[in-house]
């Protein structure tokens, strides 16, 4: 669902909620199914997935925003406490009575119900052949069962955006300079076929060089966050994509991605208007360190201004005004340890004036999780590559999700997942 | 006269502070990033003393990053009008480069190697310049241009190397790299690194490349390279049959090889090190020789190659320069490979006797071997009392496992069960427990017929075994061990690879529906759908054990196989 379909619906949300919202629907059922998402949860990970499969089938759940770490209300039908036996998620059945209880509860204090009402219809962004076991989102989503269509440059030049609700990026680089691993890792094979099939598609698109390429499937991307789609980035996508949107006829490439060299003066020349979260940031001009800027705080790649990984705390929303970023933020922990990536996080003094801030670092200058709008639709961004793999290096093996079906980094980012799937007025405070 | 040259001094001072000065902000800027203002500083330096190596360095290191390295042409015309030292020719050698500029380049090259004839360094600079700018086919005229100058047919074998790997020109990378290694030993490792590099499409012909080199240098580096590409046999043999043809020194090929393969020991690898130490043993002299074919034959008898242990162990028995201690190691590794081999009776001689001369823990290692021996060949009594002054956890279990096969179930159950998890490996452990658990599910105390079953499995009649547990199943109720037992002859048909037979087996179990059996079966059957990539039918198995068998043992087990049945986490 489209953002302005998201608020264009809080009308009808209206007549929902005076019949009593999803149990007025329902009433007729006898049962519920009640996921709790604290530390009673078996499974916090895969309860999203039953959550998405519901809404699936065509059927309506709630999200019980800081009801128990954000449980859902789902229907008590028989294919519903199968899929959570099968996931092995807990579930209680609860009658009528029982969730007329929690709803007088959640209209006191900082509590709230969100009606789910719609699957959205998930993209993500990556090419090819890239290894499914790289991307914290791909696991994500795999691990819970929730469906998902890979789309890469020539699906996102075709516009074929359109046909999707939420677009997920993860570590591609938009300026087109193969995350600045050119010289660091030349000669290692699955650089030499990441920079061929990338010039392949380049010369196939119709582009001079992948930097140019890159820079057009950014604009698509933004008009697509424009239009109303969700966007949600982590790792280095998320600077890179404002890098190639604020350089808008400035040549920010290193001379082995497009032929010539970074204007030495592109910092001065940035349309940092056209950027979804970022402004002024410095930029890095060695072409041989994988830095792109000032923008992230922990500078992974720079030995000399490498920081060490600390806890990340989440922000507490007013439920009832601030839904969304409620939503975003719905977890069993608040204080979660960072995790390391291409761009591990946000520097304070680069964000734009109106980013929601929905975690950081205490004392640190910089944050780890933000959100914000565009025209119709909206972003979040999330720092690091794999919140179960602090350190992640090249090469490392993949996570394997099943070990960790209580992560609260991954939480994270299935709040994104479902967070499209919600159908009420948002309220900014 | 005194005063001017005071005042000299301190000028002289005073200059000499004011460049620490302006080098001290260079590197600042550089430290900070701000290589637009480094560069302006150190060309502010550059002013007062147009040679200045340090300024020169910085310039070129401040100008890199912005790609604006071919600004430096006219500064180094003037520094190498003042200096040209070689290492303000190695930047003259680089700036050139990096402006396009060929023919200085190569003036710079001839000029520093007029300084230094015979050094091979100005043409690696040119090359190194060359290349870092992606220009392979500058980098390879460099090098091979120095190659012509120097009159050496080897000079810059390892740079022209590396550039063939890249080149993917495999011949030329054998051919370098065997010369690398002929001239300085010591590129061994980066040739290894760097050859070890080329996708798996190249490496057949880059191993018959390495076949062509003359001398048996390409060979060594295509043996190591087969070990590192995990085909230790493939390298042993052709390690083996390069020795026969060279008559040379083999001893240093050898022990080589023998560092190569160490690390984890697969079969393969043990048998690869096994016939690498015998062509050693065979160079050696005197004691050492009795050990290293010592060495061979337990690296033999490791990789399940029991004929040449055994031939390695007759070789050392007729050897006089085995010592005691050598002989009676020899003595226990031939009685583990006769028992392993079948030959029981004469293993059975041999410990006999050895056992005074063995030391207690060695003594009843290979007392617990022999004593399986004699439950393979079907003689339980002899192995009862070869155990029979033995309390340790691993005689209780070999004791348990007698007692099972007479059918003496009360017996075995407590024997069984007093070794429990502590001995044996993983998998013998994780059996043993299985047994146990069945037993503990039949009343009987005694029940010939399933030791015999057992013990037929035992001895690796695995069909008659099959047919025993089945026949008796029939006789038992499901849920008094009849459930069980089917699926155990499932397990079994299965690891015959009789896939209908076991599936009829475990649905069967599934059909009978008490929760242990059934849920255990359906796992089963699941993972033999698995295997036979029906995956579908996997899935819906396992999501019906799951919802049918909430609370079972295996549920975490199934969870994990729907996971990667599904594709949700990566299969390990």
């Amino acid at each position: 669902m489209k953002r302005r379909d998201f608020l264009g619906a809080a009308l009808g949300g209206l007549a929902v909620g005076r019949t009593g919202s999803l149990a007025g629907l329902r009433a007729s059922r006898a049962t519920w199914l009640l996921v709790p998402m604290d530390e009673t949860q078996s499974d916090h990970l895969k309860a999203y997935g039953v959550t998405f499969r519901v809404l699936e089938r065509g059927d309506k759940a709630e999200w019980f925003l800081n009801y128990r770490d954000g449980s859902f209300l789902l229907p008590g039908d028989a294919a519903t406490q199968r899929d959570a036996a099968v996931a092995g998620v807990s579930a209680t059945p609860l009658d009528d009575g029982q969730v007329a209880e929690i709803r007088a509860g959640l209209s006191q204090g900082n509590l709230d119900a969100v009606p789910l009402e719609k699957a959205p219809k998930v993209a993500v962004y990556a090419p090819p052949n890239a290894a499914p076991w790289d991307d914290a989102v791909t696991m994500a989503l795999q691990y819970a069962g929730i469906k998902f269509e890979k789309v890469w440059d020539p699906e996102v030049i075709g516009d074929k955006l359109r046909t999707f609700d939420w677009l997920h990026l993860h570590h591609e680089d938009f300026t087109g300079q193969y995350s600045k691993f050119y010289l660091t890792y030349a000669g290692a094979p699955w650089l030499s076929e990441m920079v061929d099939r990338n010039q392949r598609t380049a010369r196939e698109l119709g582009f001079p060089n992948v930097p140019a390429a890159k820079k057009a499937v950014a604009r698509t991307i933004g008009a697509f966050v424009e239009r109303g789609g969700f966007l949600f980035a982590m790792c280095t996508a998320t600077e890179t994509l404002d890098l190639a949107l604020a350089s808008d006829g400035v040549d920010i490439a290193a001379s082995f991605a497009d032929g010539t060299p970074m204007d030495p003066d592109a910092a001065d020349k940035m349309h940092w208007d056209k950027a979804l979260a970022f402004q002024n940031a410095r930029l890095e001009l060695s072409p041989s360190m994988a830095v792109y800027s000032d923008i992230d705080g922990h500078q992974v790649n720079s030995p000399d201004r490498r920081q060490p990984l600390g806890a990340f705390t989440l922000f507490n929303f007013s439920a009832k005004i601030d839904p969304v970023p409620t939503m975003l933020v719905q977890n069993h922990r608040q204080v979660i340890p960072d995790f390391y990536g291409l761009t591990t996080s946000f520097s304070r003094q680069t964000l734009k004036p109106g980013v929601t801030v929905l975690a950081d670092e205490a004392g640190a200058p910089w944050v780890k999780y933000i959100h914000g709008e565009r025209g119709q639709g909206t972003w979040t961004f999330l720092g690091g590559h794999d919140p179960e793999d602090p350190q992640h290096q090249v090469g490392d093996a993949p996570t394997d999700l099943s070990t960790h079906p209580h992560s609260p980094g991954y939480r994270l980012i299935l709040n994104n997942v479902l967070f499209p799937a919600a159908k009420k007025k948002e309220l900014k405070t | 006269m005194r005063w001017p040259g005071a005042l000299l001094l301190v000028l002289g001072a005073v200059r000499t502070a004011s460049a620490q000065d302006a080098s001290s902000r260079a590197i600042d800027l550089e430290r900070r990033g701000d290589y637009p203002g480094a560069a302006a500083a150190w060309r502010s330096q550059l002013a007062t003393n147009p040679a200045d190596l340090a300024a020169l360095l910085g310039l070129e290191r401040a100008l890199s990053p912005l790609g604006r390295l071919p600004e430096m042409v006219e500064p180094v015309q003037t520094a190498l009008r003042r200096d040209a030292s070689s290492g303000v020719l190695g930047i003259a050698i680089r700036v050139y480069t990096a402006a396009r500029q060929p023919d200085s380049a190569r003036a710079a090259v001839e000029r520093w190697s007029r300084l230094e004839p015979g050094s091979e360094m100005p043409f690696q600079e040119w090359g190194l310049a060359a290349y870092s700018a992606r220009d392979r086919a500058s980098a390879k005229a460099a090098y091979l241009l120095g190659r012509q100058k120097l009159g050496r047919p080897d000079a810059m074998a390892a740079e022209l190397g590396q550039l063939a790997v890249a080149e993917a020109e495999y011949g030329d990378a054998a051919r370098e790299w065997s010369l690398a290694i002929q001239r300085n030993p010591a590129y061994r490792s980066s040739a290894l690194g760097i050859l070890a590099q080329v996708p798996v499409a190249g490496r057949a012909t880059l191993l018959r490349e390495l076949g062509k080199v003359g001398d048996l240098s390409g060979q060594r580096l295509a043996v190591a390279l087969e070990i590192r590409w995990g085909q230790p046999l493939a390298a042993a043999r052709r390690l083996l049959a390069a020795l026969s043809k060279s008559g040379g020194d083999d001893v240093p090929a050898l022990q080589e090889t023998l560092e190569d393969l160490r690390g984890s020991q697969s079969a393969e690898r043990a048998i690869a090190r096994a016939m690498v130490l015998e062509q050693l043993g065979e160079r050696a002299q005197g004691s050492q020789r009795a050990r290293i074919r010592l060495e061979a034959a337990q690296a033999y008898a490791d990789g399940g190659d029991q004929a040449s242990a055994r031939k390695m162990l007759g070789t050392l028995a007729g050897d006089p320069s085995a010592t005691a201690a050598m002989a009676a190691s020899a003595s226990s590794t031939l009685v583990g490979v006769l028992v392993d081999e079948g030959g029981i009776e004469e293993a059975d001689r041999k410990f006999r006797e050895l056992s005074p001369l063995l030391g207690a823990e060695d003594r009843q290692r290979l007392a617990l071997r022999l004593a399986q021996g004699w439950i393979r060949n079907g003689r339980l009594t002899q192995a009862d009392s070869l155990l029979a002054a033995d309390s340790s956890i691993d005689a209780e279990a070999i004791r348990g496992r007698i007692a099972l096969f007479r059918g003496d179930l009360a017996r075995a159950r407590t024997l069984l069960g007093d070794a429990g998890p502590f001995t044996g490996d993983r998998a013998a452990a994780t059996e043993r427990a299985g047994i146990l658990g069945l037993l503990q599910l039949l009343e009987e105390d005694s029940l010939p017929a399933l030791g015999e079953a057992f013990y037929r499995l035992e001895r690796r009649d695995s069909a008659g075994a099959a047919a025993g547990f089945e026949k008796l199943a029939a006789t038992m109720a499901p849920d008094h061990g009849g459930g069980e037992l089917l699926l155990l002859a499932g397990e079994v048909r299965a690891g015959l690879g009789q896939n209908p037979e076991a599936e009829k087996l475990y649905r069967s179990v599934v059909a009978q529906a008490f929760p242990a059996s059934a849920a255990a079966a359906e796992f089963a059957l699941a993972g033999l759908f698995l295997k036979s990539a029906r995956k579908e039918q996997a899935v819906a198995a396992l999501e019906h054990l799951l919802v049918t068998w909430p609370t079972s043992a295996v549920v975490p087990q199934a969870r994990r196989l729907l996971d990667v049945a599904r594709g949700a986490v990566p299969a390990t």
